[in-house]
């Protein structure tokens, strides 16, 4: 993740910038991330995707208005216990934890990152058999997951993914 | 004039308008739109009202809310854009729009109506894609997804009802909500909508909604509790916004009219506006101000209830009395009536649910499942059918329509030959509608489970098929849809599902099968899951009900309901005349064939032993060949629906159990619950998520649809009726659907209806003496080889009607999944009531799940 002195810096320099010159930022610094919305799925599919949102947060003030006034703490977690990470809005701000924060207002358990990425990107059936098929289980308010999940789209479009 | 006048009952010289015709080519083009007007409002003025801060929220708030909303709509009176689908996308469309009905659900000519209160949300992460999404998309502006995006739906993520329900339930309840989501075992469908219900028109239509005021101001003035009189005051709030949106469209036809240069068009603006500023507020006085009562009734039935199976009743007996005046004082001609008709289920039909993806993938193609009634017998019994009852059906002929969802009633003590024929030849020309009912069965249902007789007789169709009194019947017929088979499964694996792991112990322990000495031993073990599954979904249908009395009462439901003004009280706190809750059993043919298999080939035969038939199932009867055949074999192994005395009793047992299993429970409205036997496409959604089961289903098939047997193993129509015929209606008070095909073959159209209408009278009379006859039955009319080409070639049979269960549907919006299933239906041939063989159909290329 950017740290806070970058995230702050961005945040100062990007409203001088026209919204398509934030996006094409965007675009341009989260090649890696893209490559996953194509489909070619890695291990590193969630920190890549919870970098670009952060990213775009701290770049786009059409994307950080997604999340302003917004509070929730997202957990996810492997199967079998190998990654778990958080993720908190507050304050029109996201941190990202690497472990599972207490309490969280929704908890993913999924067994792999494609089942992850078919659950939260996939355009087709694969998130209904990510569900049907046990790979991926939600724990918690389903409205956050289906806000997520805009907000995972809504950044592969301005990635022009979408 | 006397019920019956037409010499034609058939019409078939009407033909619809060219005005008409063109409208509802451009309906068959339009692709829904959402529509974010709804929505929008409702937020706005929920946060203005600080109702989002409330615990409770009183019918007084909701309807001071709504009142502003109907105040608020834009005035829509005849639409003129769309978009259509082209190999590129969506593209817009313009045309001519003609209706004698201003108004409607949402402002789009085709809309979809946006509940955030409820699954709306579903939609958020689909919000950019849904215009392409290849299973039926909907239009989507991007000043709509913003609006959404930001001004509607972060407002409600602690506030639907499913998530209220969450944070206010106990640990058990969100154990029971983390199986609600597995869709495994049932859907408990509250946090999408109660809805299914019938509102009472007749006061609106025969009094006018300014007496209905009076009514309740009345009753506010002399109400002594408080409560009362918040809720009486409610009444009057909703009813004046009703009253306050037809004087909108009023005015808005008349500044239309002034404005139009086109003679005919001025002249039918001015009478929209003349009509609009006398009713609803005052009674009807012609055909057409009682049908544009309902229209704009129920358009504010709408703004409050999703729109999910809400029903109109029995419209040609409402009406009846306004058509006959008209008629006899020369003010309207039959072709006319058809007419006003036509254009009024084109109206009905202006919206479609909201359905995310997912939910188009499991379950999709449904509309709103708008139900209409037409005759059967009146209050005393006597024969109801009306030349309005011959109008209805029509325009339903030239309309061939998924919405409204036209229900016939007839009555084999009381109604001729010629009506029956009549209904029959309808269903060979739609190809799937009218679903007949059999009054003398429904009426011995509806007072088994509480109805007295007069209110019996007066029942309508709710959403598929479910019976309930015209108007005064709050039954959530579509409560809680329930997989039969996973009771089945718990009882095969002691407590265990093979979807979650053999590890997993998911409910009690009802005894290893392998250690039962008797099939009676094994039905125990069956009744107990069965009972477990049933008190899960019960209990949380009372959760949700519970948070449905907390925060959303209805108010315009309950001004139009019988019961509410006498009791005071909302219908969601138990206000209406009769309560109920209801549940669609999924999967009975598939359980009977399945219990009846274990019967005779381990404990009445011995051919194989439970063990090696759990492995069997294991290994999805892979290296049991012999087995599978054996099992598929109806005249080796017995299949409930070949009249054959074992098979049939394992299914009565079952649909007695089930009742039994109900019996004694009361909802929180103070109501009883009542099984059912339709499925919608929730049969083929069920059956991917189970292994295979012991009658030869292999795993992830589709269960049976309905009531019906399964297919390919009723060689004869006539049985596969006996046996439904048996089961007993007093079992059955949620309605069921027999799902049956015939073949139209030989060419001879009027023997094909001769025999059609002696297969149905035979179904309706079996062991009529003792249960009543066959209930319901429902048809699909269409070759096989068209059903064929329409999967191949969705565009040429873009208006192709078919009968899912229950629902009419229009063909192409079918997943792959349910389309196999209406095509591999037994498939009878009329002309000699034998089935007609064919190859399984293939299911499409990557359309497997699971």
């Amino acid at each position: 993740m950017a740290n806070a002195f970058t995230r702050t810096t961005l945040r100062l320099v990007s409203p001088a910038l026209p919204g398509r010159a934030q996006d094409w930022l965007v675009r341009s610094l989260s090649q890696p991330l893209a490559q996953q919305f194509y489909g070619q799925i890695t291990d590193q599919f969630l920190e890549l995707l919870l970098r670009g949102m952060d990213l775009a947060f701290a770049l786009s003030r059409d994307y950080r208005r997604n999340i302003e006034g917004f509070r929730a703490t997202y957990v996810w977690k492997t199967r079998d216990g190998s990654l778990a990470c958080s993720a908190v809005f507050h304050d029109g701000n996201m941190t990202v934890d690497t472990q599972a924060r207490p309490n969280p207002d929704v908890l993913i358990t999924f067994k792999d990152a494609r089942a992850l990425w078919a659950f939260l990107l996939s355009e087709d059936q694969d998130a209904l058999d990510s569900i049907l098929a046990n790979t991926v289980e939600v724990e918690g308010n389903l409205n956050y997951i289906y806000k997520y999940g805009f907000l995972a789209r809504d950044l592969s479009k301005r990635l022009g993914v979408l | 004039m006397s019920a019956v006048t037409l010499d034609d009952l058939s019409l078939r010289d009407i033909q619809l308008s060219p005005p008409l015709a063109a409208l509802r080519e451009a309906y068959f083009r339009a692709v829904p739109e959402v529509c974010t007007e709804r929505p929008a409002l409702i937020t706005r003025f929920s946060l203005e009202a600080g109702l989002f801060q409330r615990d409770r929220i009183t019918a007084l708030d909701k309807a001071r809310l709504y009142r502003r909303v109907l105040e608020n709509r834009a005035p829509v009176l005849w639409h003129t854009r769309a978009h259509k689908r082209t190999a590129d996308g969506l593209e817009e469309f313009t045309f001519v729009d003609s209706s004698p009905f201003a108004g409607s659900t949402t402002t789009r000519f085709k809309g979809v109506p946006i509940y955030p209160e409820f699954l709306a949300l579903g939609l958020w992460p689909e919000l950019w894609t849904i215009s392409r999404r290849k299973a039926n998309p909907y239009y989507i502006s991007e000043d709509q997804v913003r609006t959404l995006n930001f001004d509607v739906f972060p407002h409600w993520l602690d506030h639907s009802i499913a998530e209220l329900a969450r944070a206010r339930g106990a640990d058990e309840d969100r154990r029971r909500m983390q199986l609600l989501q597995k869709f495994v075992f049932f859907l408990v469908s509250k946090p999408n909508c109660i809805s299914h219900t019938i509102p009472d028109f007749s006061r609106a239509v025969r009094e006018g909604l300014r007496a209905v005021i009076q009514d309740a101001q009345a009753h506010r003035d002399r109400a002594g509790d408080p409560a009362k009189k918040d809720f009486y005051q409610a009444l009057v709030e909703v009813l004046e916004g009703i009253i306050a949106y037809a004087r909108n469209l009023a005015g808005s036809a008349a500044a239309m009219s002034n404005r139009e240069t086109d003679p005919a068009r001025k002249a039918a603006l001015a009478e929209i506006a003349h009509i609009y500023r006398r009713v609803p507020e005052h009674p009807a006085e012609s055909f057409r101000e009682g049908l544009t009562t309902v229209w704009l009734c129920w358009t504010a039935v709408h703004l409050e209830n999703p729109n999910v199976g809400l029903s109109l009743g029995r419209l040609d007996q409402l009406l009846w009395d306004l058509y006959r005046r008209d008629i006899e004082a020369g003010a309207l001609t039959v072709e006319q009536a058809v007419e006003l008709v036509g254009y009024l289920w084109l109206k009905i039909g202006d919206h479609v649910p909201t359905v995310p993806n997912a939910g188009e993938q499991l379950f999709g193609g449904s509309g709103s499942n708008q139900a209409i009634t037409i005759g059967g017998v009146d209050a005393a019994g006597r024969d109801a059918v009306n030349d309005l009852t011959y109008v209805m059906l029509r325009a339903t002929e030239l309309m061939k329509l998924r919405d409204p969802n036209l229900n016939a009633r007839y009555h084999p003590e009381v109604h001729d030959g010629a009506y029956l024929r009549r209904l029959c030849e309808a269903n060979v020309t739609t190809g799937a509608t009218p679903a007949l009912h059999n009054d003398r069965a429904v009426i011995r249902a509806l007072t088994a489970s509480g109805h007295t007789l007069e209110q019996a007789r007066d029942y309508g169709v709710i959403g598929c098929v479910e019976p309930g009194s015209n108007g005064r019947f709050y039954g959530h017929s579509g409560a809680i849809l329930l997989n039969l088979p996973s009771a089945l499964e718990l009882a095969l694996f002691n407590g265990r599902h093979r979807h979650f792991g053999m590890d997993a112990q998911i409910s009690p322990e009802s005894g290893n099968p392998l250690t039962f000495g008797s099939f009676a031993q094994f039905k125990e073990a069956f009744r107990k899951q069965l009972s477990w599954v049933m008190d899960q979904a019960v209990a949380l249908n009372e959760l949700f009900g519970r948070i449905h009395q907390q925060v959303y009462p209805t108010p315009i439901l309950s001004a139009l309901f019988e019961g509410p003004m006498e009791k005071g009280q909302d219908v969601i706190d138990g206000g209406a005349a009769l309560n109920s809750s209801g549940i669609a059993i999924i999967g009975l043919a598939d359980v009977a064939d399945s219990l009846t298999a274990l019967e005779t080939l381990i404990y009445r035969e011995g051919r194989i032993d439970f063990a090696g038939f759990l492995d069997a199932l294991r290994k999805n009867y892979e290296g049991y060949d012999w087995l599978l055949t054996r099992l598929r074999d109806p005249h080796r192994t017995p299949r409930f629906g070949n009249d054959d005395s074992q098979a049939d009793a394992n299914a009565v047992w079952l649909v007695e159990t089930i009742e039994e299993s109900l019996r004694g429970k009361v909802n929180y409205r103070g109501g009883n619950y009542r099984p059912g036997y339709w499925t919608m496409t929730n049969h083929a959604g069920f059956g991917r998520l189970l292994g295979a089961t012991p009658n030869g289903r292999k795993a992830g098939e589709n269960f049976s649809s309905g009531i019906t047997p399964n297919s390919g193993v009723t060689p004869f129509l006539t049985s596969a009726l006996r046996s439904v015929a048996k089961l007993p209606p007093e079992c059955l008070a949620n309605g069921i659907a027999l799902n049956l095909k015939f073949t139209p073959d030989d060419g001879d159209r009027g023997r094909m209806i001769d025999n059609f209408t002696a297969a149905v009278r035979g179904y309706f009379d079996a062991d009529g003496d003792r249960s009543g006859g066959g209930m319901e039955i429902q048809f699909n009319v269409t070759s096989h080889r068209d059903f064929v080409e329409a999967v191949n070639d969705p565009s040429r049979y873009d208006q192709l009607l078919v009968r899912v269960s229950g629902y009419t549907a229009y063909f192409k919006d079918l997943n792959p999944e349910m389309q196999k299933e209406i095509i591999d239906r037994t498939e009878y041939r009329l002309s000699s009531g034998e089935a007609v063989l064919y190859e399984t159909f293939p299911l499409a290329k990557g359309a497997a799940h699971g």
